[in-house]
């Protein structure tokens, strides 16, 4: 494999919530690298960590142990004032509610252009006005709707403008936070489809969190499956689909609806029991098993994942 | 088919009054239900089909009202019920519903087993102790673990998935005979999703319910039900056996459904989308519904509405494609390939 810039690289990463005995620790472990260009998947069930991880990325949950790199700088902990001004513009994120994440309050225009006035990155009025309008467009909304209310527009609309918004900073790393799910089926292919021509004409890298795999494998390059905030595989996306290994990236497999009838009562559902793992002697590593295919798992559980490959 | 339908509904029209403004949410939209069968109601939101089946429970908010048609059920038509008391004697007895979201459709200052309990109590007439043994029953029965611990707890104290089988043992504590499922698993996550499913299928075999599944995931509707009804704009454009729609669908709507499933998409290209929005249901209607919104749109869909045709004896599609008049118009290739492309 050529050697591919890393943008993001997270190291060891523990994100803790409460402190003392009511510490929870959201985030253990994680290790993974994102490249420059690519989809960057996280995924797994509600209360994982995925959102933690990305908000700990765009700076807006503080990391207890381990770091995050961005280009080679570190972003995680104590940084320069300059340096947290150039992540926050770098690294934008689009939510994952449109109905929610929108000031109701705010017009259109001032919604979108809100980041560029924090950071006065305009030159004058007609600059900021030919921004946003170029934004708008971009995104497929037209010019006109910069006057209005965030009320006015259709699910679909909204999360175009929250798109709009995270653009117009011309960031080079964007974290989706499940931008879809809120979404009707129809609009869903819509919004995919733009975000995958923004990739491509900005060239924008994602870190791309869902809990729906059937979206997940359409637009990946590489997944990650995150469980109780650990990261328990990581591999291509159709490596993951076609061979996945760990129990619980098999269980989530299984779960996902198939849209066709015959096979859909044909499959069998598989659960995920967590304590078919015993770590108490034998420590589970985070292991590369197949060039670009990770797993976690103690030596014994490696073993076995290693017949199966050979199987 | 021979069998009786148990519910019936012929020519629904339901209006809503919104600031002096007539809004047609459903346009004589028909339906059969047989017994013990599961039907879903697919559509994008605002096609009118939480509408539609709010209407066989008297739901409808109180600006709305059906205005014409009928719903026969057990020999009455309860598309005329006027009061309270009288849809007191179909809902949550005959009828019930799992509404979509768990997180808002229970009540956060009562106790889990006294919201069942309460729910018997006013449907079956039974009080007191005797009640609340049944309630603890029911949560035993949705799968509750340590039912009797938990009935004392609050829905805060209940996860996603735990707070939606409460709402189910709600709904089936007294035995109805239709249950309406409106979205039952879009707030949940897939894993929890299946384990939904699977147990309002168990209960359904149990309790010898009919079942009507509303959702838009395509992916639920191949996993449950027996038929399938796709509704758009306020009204049914095709219904039939599920692996009828899903093989052979005849009406453009269905087409761009089905094609716009990511799972179809190939990487590095555009999924398909189905361009334009739903028509104004304010405004007259004019031909099909969906004629502005399909590239392959015939001349008579802008000017006149389809009837019915029949594909099969159980399958029947509202567009002109089936008209003997009509050019050869082929399904699209993507729905074709529907079948290799979920093999992988």
């Amino acid at each position: 494999m050529p050697e591919r810039e890393k943008l993001i690289e997270i190291k060891d990463l523990q994100i803790t919530f409460g402190s003392g005995r009511k510490a929870f620790v959201a985030v253990d472990h994680v290790n993974f690298d994102i490249y420059k260009g690519e989809t960057f998947s996280l995924v797994g069930e509600s209360g994982s960590g995925k959102t933690t991880i990305g908000r700990a990325i765009t700076r807006i949950n503080p990391v207890s142990a381990g770091e995050i790199l961005f280009k080679g700088q570190r972003i995680s902990g104590k940084i320069s004032k300059e340096l947290d001004k150039q992540v926050i513009k770098k690294c934008q994120m689009i939510f994952q509610d449109p109905m929610a994440s929108l000031n109701e309050r705010a017009k259109v225009d001032y919604i979108v252009s809100e980041g560029l006035i924090n950071h006065h990155l305009y030159k004058d009025e007609d600059d900021r006005k030919r921004k946003v309008e170029y934004a708008l467009r971009e995104v497929g909304l037209l010019p006109e709707f910069a006057s209005r209310f965030p009320h006015e527009f259709s699910g679909g609309q909204r999360q175009r403008i929250g798109i709009a918004r995270a653009l117009i900073m011309e960031p080079e790393f964007v974290v989706a936070d499940e931008p879809i799910s809120a979404l009707d089926v129809s609009i869903r292919a819509q919004v995919l489809n733009l975000l995958n021509r923004l990739k491509a004409s900005r060239g924008l890298t994602y870190l791309f969190i869902a809990h729906d795999l059937s979206v997940v494998r359409f637009i990946s390059d590489r997944i990650a499956v995150i469980h109780k905030g650990r990261i328990v595989e990581l591999a291509e996306a159709e490596e993951l689909f076609l061979h996945p290994l760990h129990p619980y990236t098999k269980a989530l497999l299984s779960a996902v609806p198939i849209p066709d009838p015959e096979l859909e009562k044909k499959k069998k559902l598989l659960v995920y029991d967590p304590s078919i793992h015993d770590y108490s002697s034998d420590k589970p590593i985070w292991e590369e098993i197949l060039p670009g295919h990770f797993i976690y798992g103690n030596k014994k559980e490696l073993e076995q994942y290693r017949r199966e490959i050979k199987a | 088919m021979a069998k009786e339908p148990i519910l019936s509904a012929r020519d629904i029209e339901i209006q809503f009054t919104l600031r002096g403004k007539v809004l047609k949410a459903i346009r004589k939209c028909s339906l059969d239900l047989y017994e013990g069968e599961t039907l879903a109601i697919v559509g994008e939101s605002g096609s009118g089909k939480s509408v539609f089946t709010k209407s066989f429970l008297g739901m409808l908010d109180a600006n709305g009202s059906i205005v014409g048609g009928s719903i026969m059920y057990n020999g009455t038509d309860i598309s005329k019920y006027k009061t309270e008391k009288e849809w007191m004697t179909i809902r949550g007895k005959k009828i019930s519903m799992v509404m979509q979201d768990p997180m808002t459709s229970l009540n956060p200052l009562k106790k889990i087993g006294k919201q069942i309990q309460e729910s018997i109590e006013l449907n079956q007439g039974i009080k007191g102790e005797q009640a609340k043994k049944l309630a603890i029953e029911m949560l035993a029965k949705v799968g509750i673990p340590d039912p009797e611990r938990r009935a004392n707890q609050y829905p805060h104290e209940f996860s996603g998935g735990m707070r939606q089988r409460v709402v189910i043992a709600i709904a089936v504590a007294c035995r109805p005979q239709i249950l309406v499922c409106d979205e039952p698993t879009t707030a949940l996550d897939v894993t929890i999703q299946a384990q939904i499913l699977d147990l309002i299928r168990s209960l359904q075999r149990e309790l010898n319910m009919t079942v009507i599944y509303i959702t838009h995931d395509l992916g639920v509707v191949a996993n449950v039900a027996d038929r399938v009804a796709v509704m758009y704009a306020g009204q049914i454009v095709e219904y039939g056996m599920v692996d009828e729609i899903f093989y052979n669908p005849w009406h453009p709507y269905t087409w761009a459904l089905l094609s716009s499933l990511p799972q179809l998409g190939v990487k590095g290209e555009d999924l398909p989308t189905i361009d334009g929005t739903p028509p104004n249901l304010f405004y007259e209607v004019k031909g099909d519904a969906f004629a502005p919104r399909n590239q392959q749109a015939l001349a008579i869909d802008f000017e006149e509405e389809p009837p019915f045709f029949e594909v099969t004896a159980t399958h029947k599609a509202k567009t002109w494609y089936l008209d003997p008049r009509a050019p050869k118009i082929e399904q699209p290739k993507s729905i074709k390939k529907l079948r290799e492309q979920m093999q992988k």
